[in-house]
C-alpha cells in the first residue's frame, strides 16, 4: 500500500489467489496494458494491438451503412474474435480487447456519418458557440437482473418473437433493429462458450489437480451461462461480470444497478445449502472488481415498502472493495433508517481506505427526484446511483447522463456585453438580460440535440444496454432512440454556476450597489483578462464567494441554480417530449475548457479551471467544511439531477478530532439531513501527492486512486492539468 | 442591551470548544490580558484595523485613503501607527484585496442566530452547539443572556467559555440558558495572577464557587468544565496544578464533569505578527509528555483520572 493514503489496516487477510490476481491488475493499471487517456486509466480494456480483422469486418466489407443492423453484425463480428484467455488464479473470466468505437464510427462522432450531418454539425456548432454541447452518446444503468433471470436463450426468444411480429407486420425499421440486436445476443452467447470450450481443453490437459478442478468449474459455470440463467451464485457472479464487459465494449461504461439486491438471492441459497462461505462470496466479488475499471454499483438505499434494503450482499460487496483496496466506483445509499452499522461500516472503509470509495448518497433525495420527474413511485423506488453524480431507474432511463453540457459563463458573458451596450440601468435588468441569453443557450441546444436524437438509434446505438433493458426488445428500438425506454428526458451537466453566482453578487455590489465600476468597464476587464486592471480585480475577487455559508452569495447561488433549472425544464426533447434536467455537475470541462473561457467577474483569471459543479472556486471556501457543507445544501437538490461536494483533507485535519471514522459519519448524515446529496470524500497527504506528480516511478504511487470527479482513477495515470487540478483542490479544504 | 456584539469570529465546525461539532462566537474585549492569549484581536473592545501580508498587493490604496497619514509603507510590509488610526475604517474601504481588515466584525442578535442556525443538523448529529467564547462573553452578558434564550427555545446547545473575571450577576443572568460552563482557572496564586494576566484572582474563585452553588440548585443540568491552559512557567507548575487541584476538591468536585488542560501551542504567533505585537512566547514549541506527566499527575491527586483531560498537541520528547 501506498504511504499516501492512510496507514490501511486490512480488514480481511488476502488469500494467495487473491495476492496474486491484485499484483496483475496492478502491473496492468501501471505498465500501459490497460489503455489510459486523458482521464487516467478510466478506459477497462487491454491493449493486445489493433483488432487483427478488419479486413473481415461486416461493415469494411459491405460498406459503411447507418444502421444498428450493421452496428450489431460489426459489434458480433468483434466479439466473436475476441480470444478467450484464463489468467493464472482467476474463477472469473473474461476482458475487453476493442471497442465497437475503435472498429466503426459511432460514440461521440456516430452522427457524423448521417446523410444530414452537414445540418446536424451546423446546429453543433450554433449550440456550442452559445455555450450548449449535447453530446451524441451519454451514460445509463441498464438492467443486468433481466439477464440473470432470463439467461441468453430467454432473451434471444424474446428478440426473436419480436422480430416474427415486426417482420410480419412489414416494419422494416424495427425489424432491422431486431436483427441487429439478435447478431449482438448471438455474438455474447458464442463469445461465452468459447471461454467454456477453452476452460475444457486446459482441463484435459495434464496438469495439477486443483488446476484442474479450477477450469472445469469454469468450463460448466460457462457452458451454463451462454445460454441459460445463472444456477448459483458464482455463475451469477460471473454473469454480472460478462453482461458489464459486453456492455463496456460499446465504447464507455454504464451504472451497473444494485448489486446486492439481485445477488442475495443467489447468496442465500449459496450458504443455505452449504455450496457457498461467505469468505467465497467476498472474494468472487473482489476478483470481479480488479477485472474492469471501475464499475459503479450501489448498496443499500430503500425498498418498495419503503425499508431498509441494506442486506448480507450489501456487506459482502463492501468486505470485497475493504479486501483489496483498488480502484472502483461503489456508492452507499444513505437513508434516515439505513442499518446503522453498516453505515458504520461503510464510514470506516472510506476513513481507512481515504479513497472516495464509497462514495456517500442520499438515496431519498435520488428518489424525490425521480418522482418529482414523473416517474411513478413503483418504479422510482428503484433509483440508484450510477455513475458520478447521476441516478437511474436500471433498464429503464436514457437520458444522455453524464456528457451533454451547458456552459453557463456564455450567456453571463453575453448579457454582459448587451448591458455594456446600454439598457441595464439596475442589477434585475442585467439579471433579466442573462435569463434572456440562457434561452438563447437552450433553444440552440435544444434543436442540436434534437437533430442528433433524430439519428442516434440508428448512428451509434448501445445494442447490448438495449439488450438489459425494458422497452427496447419489444419496441424494436433502441435505448437511445425516441421512446426506446420509458424515460428519456435529457440531462444536462451545468457548467460554472458558482462562478456565475459569485459573478453576479460582486457586479450587484460593486456595479450596482457601491457604483465603483460601471458594466461597461467590468465588461472590457473580463475581455482583456484584467489586463493593467488588477486592482480592480482584486476588488471582484474578493466580494463574498459562495461556499462559505454566508446568506448573501448562497441566496445568489440558489437563484442561479433555481432559474437555470427553472428555464431549462421548459424546454422538451426530441425523445417523447420531455424535459431537460440540469445537473450541477461538469465531469472534467472545468478543467478541459478553461484554456477557452475568458475572465469572470468574479475575479477568475481567463484560462484558469473553473468551479467544479457545486464545489466552490478553488481558493473560495475560506471557512471550512460546515460552512460549504451549509452553502451546497443550500439548492433543493430534488430539481436536480445530482450534485456531490468533494471534501479533500489533509491526514492532519483530525487532529484532535475523536477518530475518522465517527466524524465522517456525522458529517456526512448531518449534510444529508440538510439537503445535501452526495459526498465524495478524500483524505490524502499534500506534500506526498506532490512528490507523486514529481516521481510518478516510485513504487509506492503505483497505487494511489484518487477520485478525478465523478470517477475514479490512478493519480499518476493522470495528466498534469488533472494531476495539479486535483493538489489544489486538496489545498483548499484544509481546515476545520 | 448593547444592539450590536463585536466579535472576532464566528467560528464553524469546531470541536475544541465543548462536545462535539460546535460554531464557536469570539466575542471581543477582554478584563485579562493573559500574556500567552492565544487571540490577542480580542483583548480591546476597540475594534482595530489590522494588514493582512498574505492577501495584499501593495498597491497603497490604504495609505491614499488614510484620514490622518496612519499607514507607512516600510520595505515589504505596511505599519500602521496605532496612536494615530482613528479607526475610521477608510482604508478597510480602500483596500481592493482585503488586506486591511477589522478585526472584529458586529452582529445584532437576528443576524447572529441566523448564522449559527444555519449550522443545526450538525449540532444535532455531533451532540454539539454553540459556544460563546472570548475575549470575555460576559462584558456583553445581556447581549448573551438574549442569545442563548433564543438558542435554548430552538433547542440548541450553549456553552459559555469565561475567564470568570466578571461581576457575578453577569454570570448568573447567562447560567439559567447555559448547558455547559467551561470555566478558565489559569493560576491560583492571586499575585502570580494579576503578574501574568494583570488581574487578581479574588473574583474568579468567588465567581466559581456561586457557580457551583447555582448548579446544584439549578432547574437544568449545567455541566461543568474547568479549563487550565498548560503555559510554560505560568500554569504549567506542579504546585499550581496542585492548588487548583484542591480548592475544585473542595469546592466543585461534585458539580465537575472535567479538567481540560489546553497543552500550548504557538501557531497564534502570526496573529502577533499581524498586529506587530511581540508575543513573549514566540519561538516555544508544544510541550512533550514528559512535561506533561507530572502536571497531570498533580491534578490527578485532587480530581479522579476520568475526569481529567490534557488536550491539544503533545510532542513526544
Amino acid at each position: 500500500m501506498s504511504e499516501v493514503q492512510l496507514s490501511f489496516i486490512p480488514k480481511f487477510e488476502q488469500s494467495e489467489r487473491i495476492r496474486v490476481l491484485e499484483a496483475r491488475n496492478q502491473e496492468l493499471g501501471t505498465n500501459g496494458m490497460r489503455q489510459f487517456d486523458d482521464y487516467g486509466d478510466h478506459r477497462c480494456w487491454l491493449n493486445i494491438g489493433p483488432f487483427p480483422k478488419m479486413d473481415e469486418l461486416p461493415s469494411t466489407k459491405q460498406g459503411y451503412r447507418m444502421s444498428s443492423e450493421q452496428w450489431g453484425e460489426d459489434y458480433r463480428f468483434m466479439i466473436e474474435n475476441m480470444e478467450p484467455h484464463i489468467y493464472p488464479c482467476e474463477t472469473i473470466v473474461g476482458e475487453v480487447y476493442w471497442e465497437i468505437g475503435l472498429l466503426r464510427p459511432c460514440g461521440t462522432t456516430g452522427w457524423k456519418q448521417a446523410p444530414n450531418a452537414d445540418e446536424i454539425g451546423k446546429l453543433m456548432d450554433e449550440a456550442l458557440e452559445l455555450g450548449g454541447f449535447p453530446n451524441a452518446y451519454g451514460h445509463t444503468c441498464p438492467d443486468v437482473e433481466i439477464l440473470l433471470k432470463q439467461g441468453f436463450d430467454g432473451i434471444l426468444e424474446r428478440i426473436r418473437s419480436s422480430l416474427k411480429l415486426y417482420t410480419d407486420l412489414d416494419n422494416k425499421r424495427r425489424a432491422s433493429f431486431l436483427r441487429g440486436l439478435e447478431h449482438v445476443c448471438l455474438g455474447c452467447i458464442r463469445y461465452i462458450e468459447k471461454y467454456a470450450e477453452l476452460a475444457e481443453q486446459l482441463a484435459r490437459e495434464p496438469g495439477e489437480s486443483d488446476e484442474k478442478e479450477r477450469f472445469r468449474r469454469i468450463a460448466k459455470c460457462c457452458r451454463n451461462i451462454a445460454h441459460k440463467a445463472p444456477a448459483d451464485y458464482y455463475e451469477a457472479v460471473q454473469t454480472v461480470h460478462f453482461a458489464i464487459l459486453f456492455d463496456r465494449c460499446t465504447g464507455h461504461g454504464n451504472g451497473y444497478g444494485r448489486l446486492d439486491q439481485y445477488l442475495i438471492d443467489f447468496y442465500r441459497a449459496g450458504i443455505k445449502d452449504g455450496t457457498l462461505t461467505r469468505e467465497a462470496a467476498r472474494e468472487m466479488i473482489a476478483e470481479m472488481y480488479m477485472k474492469l475499471r471501475g464499475q459503479y454499483f450501489s448498496f443499500a438505499g430503500r425498498l418498495e415498502d419503503g425499508s431498509d434494503a441494506t442486506n448480507e450482499m450489501s456487506w459482502v460487496a463492501l468486505e470485497a472493495y475493504d479486501l483489496i483496496g483498488d480502484y472502483n466506483n461503489l456508492g452507499v445509499m444513505w437513508h434516515p433508517d439505513i442499518d446503522r452499522d453498516y453505515y458504520d461500516y461503510a464510514c470506516d472503509v472510506l476513513a481507512r481506505h481515504g479513497e472516495s470509495i464509497p462514495v456517500l448518497i442520499n438515496w431519498d433525495l435520488m428518489y424525490e427526484s425521480e418522482l418529482r420527474s414523473g416517474i411513478p413511485a413503483s418504479e422510482a423506488w428503484k433509483v440508484v446511483y450510477s455513475g458520478c453524480q447521476w441516478y437511474c431507474i436500471p433498464g429503464q432511463e436514457w437520458c444522455g447522463h453524464d456528457t451533454s453540457e451547458i456552459d453557463m459563463v456564455k450567456p453571463m458573458m453575453r448579457a454582459l456585453k448587451r448591458a455594456a451596450e446600454g439598457g441595464a440601468d439596475d442589477f434585475e435588468s442585467l439579471y433579466a438580460m442573462y435569463e434572456e441569453e440562457f434561452h438563447r443557450t437552450m433553444r440552440a441546444y435544444q434543436a442540436a440535440e434534437a437533430a442528433i436524437d433524430r439519428v442516434r438509434g440508428e448512428s451509434q446505438p448501445e445494442m447490448f444496454t438495449s439488450l438489459i433493458a425494458h422497452g427496447p426488445i419489444e419496441r424494436g428500438l433502441d435505448i437511445t432512440a425516441p421512446r426506446g425506454v420509458d424515460y428519456q428526458y435529457s440531462s444536462l451537466n451545468i457548467l460554472g454556476i458558482p462562478n456565475v453566482a459569485d459573478s453576479f453578487t460582486a457586479i450587484r455590489e460593486l456595479v450596482y450597489e457601491k457604483k465603483m465600476f460601471t458594466i461597461r468597464e467590468v465588461y472590457e476587464a473580463c475581455m482583456n483578462d484584467w489586463a493593467d486592471n488588477e486592482i480592480m480585480r482584486q476588488r471582484f475577487l474578493n466580494q463574498p464567494k459562495y461556499g462559505n455559508g454566508l446568506s448573501e452569495p448562497d441566496e445568489m447561488f440558489v437563484r442561479v441554480c433555481n432559474s437555470t433549472q427553472e428555464i431549462a425544464e421548459g424546454y422538451y426533447n426530441q425523445r417523447g417530449g420531455q424535459p431537460m434536467r440540469p445537473s450541477l455537475f461538469a465531469l472534467m470541462s472545468h478543467v478541459e475548457k478553461r484554456a477557452q473561457i475568458g475572465a469572470t467577474p468574479d475575479g477568475r483569471h481567463a484560462g484558469e479551471a473553473l468551479a467544479h459543479g457545486i464545489n466552490p472556486q478553488v481558493g473560495c471556501s475560506k471557512r471550512g467544511l460546515v460552512p460549504l457543507a451549509t452553502s451546497a445544501a443550500s439548492v433543493d437538490m430534488r430539481k436536480f439531477q445530482g450534485g456531490s461536494i468533494q471534501v479533500d483533507i489533509q491526514p492532519k485535519f483530525f487532529d484532535g478530532k475523536e477518530d475518522r471514522f465517527s466524524y465522517i459519519r456525522d458529517f456526512s448524515i448531518a449534510f444529508f439531513r440538510q439537503g445535501g446529496q452526495q459526498i465524495n470524500l478524500h483524505i490524502m497527504d499534500l506534500s506526498k501527492l506532490q512528490d507523486a506528480i514529481d516521481h510518478p516511478e516510485k513504487p509506492e504511487y503505483r497505487n494511489l486512486v484518487v477520485r478525478v470527479t465523478g470517477y475514479c482513477a490512478r493519480f499518476i495515470t493522470l495528466s498534469r492539468d488533472y494531476q495539479e487540478d486535483f493538489v489544489a483542490r486538496v489545498n483548499h479544504a484544509n481546515m476545520n | 442591551m448593547d444592539k450590536k456584539l463585536l466579535t472576532i469570529d464566528v467560528s464553524h465546525g469546531t470541536t475544541h470548544d465543548g462536545p462535539g461539532m460546535r460554531t464557536t462566537v469570539f466575542v471581543k474585549g477582554c478584563p485579562l490580558h493573559c500574556r500567552w492569549c492565544q487571540n490577542p484581536e480580542s483583548i480591546h473592545v476597540r475594534n482595530e484595523v489590522w494588514w493582512d501580508a498574505s492577501s495584499c498587493i501593495g498597491c497603497l490604496s490604504c495609505a491614499a485613503a488614510c484620514t490622518n497619514d496612519a499607514i507607512r509603507p516600510l520595505p515589504g510590509r505596511i505599519h500602521i501607527e496605532r496612536e494615530k488610526c482613528r479607526s475610521c475604517g477608510a482604508c478597510v474601504e480602500a483596500c481592493p484585496a482585503a488586506a486591511m481588515l477589522w478585526e472584529g466584525q458586529e452582529y445584532d442578535l437576528e443576524s447572529l442566530l441566523r448564522e449559527v442556525l444555519r449550522d443545526r443538523t450538525f449540532y444535532d448529529q455531533f451532540g454539539g452547539g454553540v459556544t460563546c467564547s472570548g475575549g470575555e462573553p460576559l462584558l456583553h452578558a445581556e447581549f448573551v443572556e438574549a442569545f442563548f434564550s433564543r438558542l435554548q427555545e430552538e433547542k440548541i446547545s450553549t456553552a459559555l467559555d469565561t475567564c470568570g473575571c466578571v461581576p457575578w450577576e453577569n454570570l448568573e443572568c447567562v447560567l439559567p440558558y447555559t448547558n455547559y460552563l467551561l470555566y478558565d482557572m489559569k493560576i491560583f496564586d492571586s499575585a502570580l495572577h494579576r503578574k501574568f494576566t494583570g488581574q487578581p484572582n479574588e473574583k474568579i474563585l468567588n465567581n466559581l464557587i456561586c457557580a457551583a452553588s447555582y448548579m446544584r440548585s439549578a432547574d437544568h443540568p449545567i455541566k461543568l468544565w474547568i479549563r487550565t491552559p498548560l503555559i510554560y512557567g505560568a500554569t504549567a507548575t506542579v504546585d499550581n496544578i496542585r492548588r487548583i487541584g484542591s480548592f475544585l476538591r473542595e469546592n466543585a468536585k461534585d458539580v465537575l464533569e472535567r479538567w481540560e488542560m489546553p497543552a500550548f501551542n504557538g501557531v497564534c504567533v502570526s496573529k502577533y505578527e499581524k498586529l506587530e505585537q511581540k508575543w513573549d512566547y514566540d519561538g516555544m514549541g508544544a510541550m512533550t509528555r514528559q512535561q506533561i506527566a507530572p502536571l497531570r499527575k498533580a491534578a490527578e491527586e485532587f480530581i479522579s483520572k476520568e475526569k481529567v483531560l490534557v488536550s491539544g498537541m503533545i510532542r513526544e520528547e
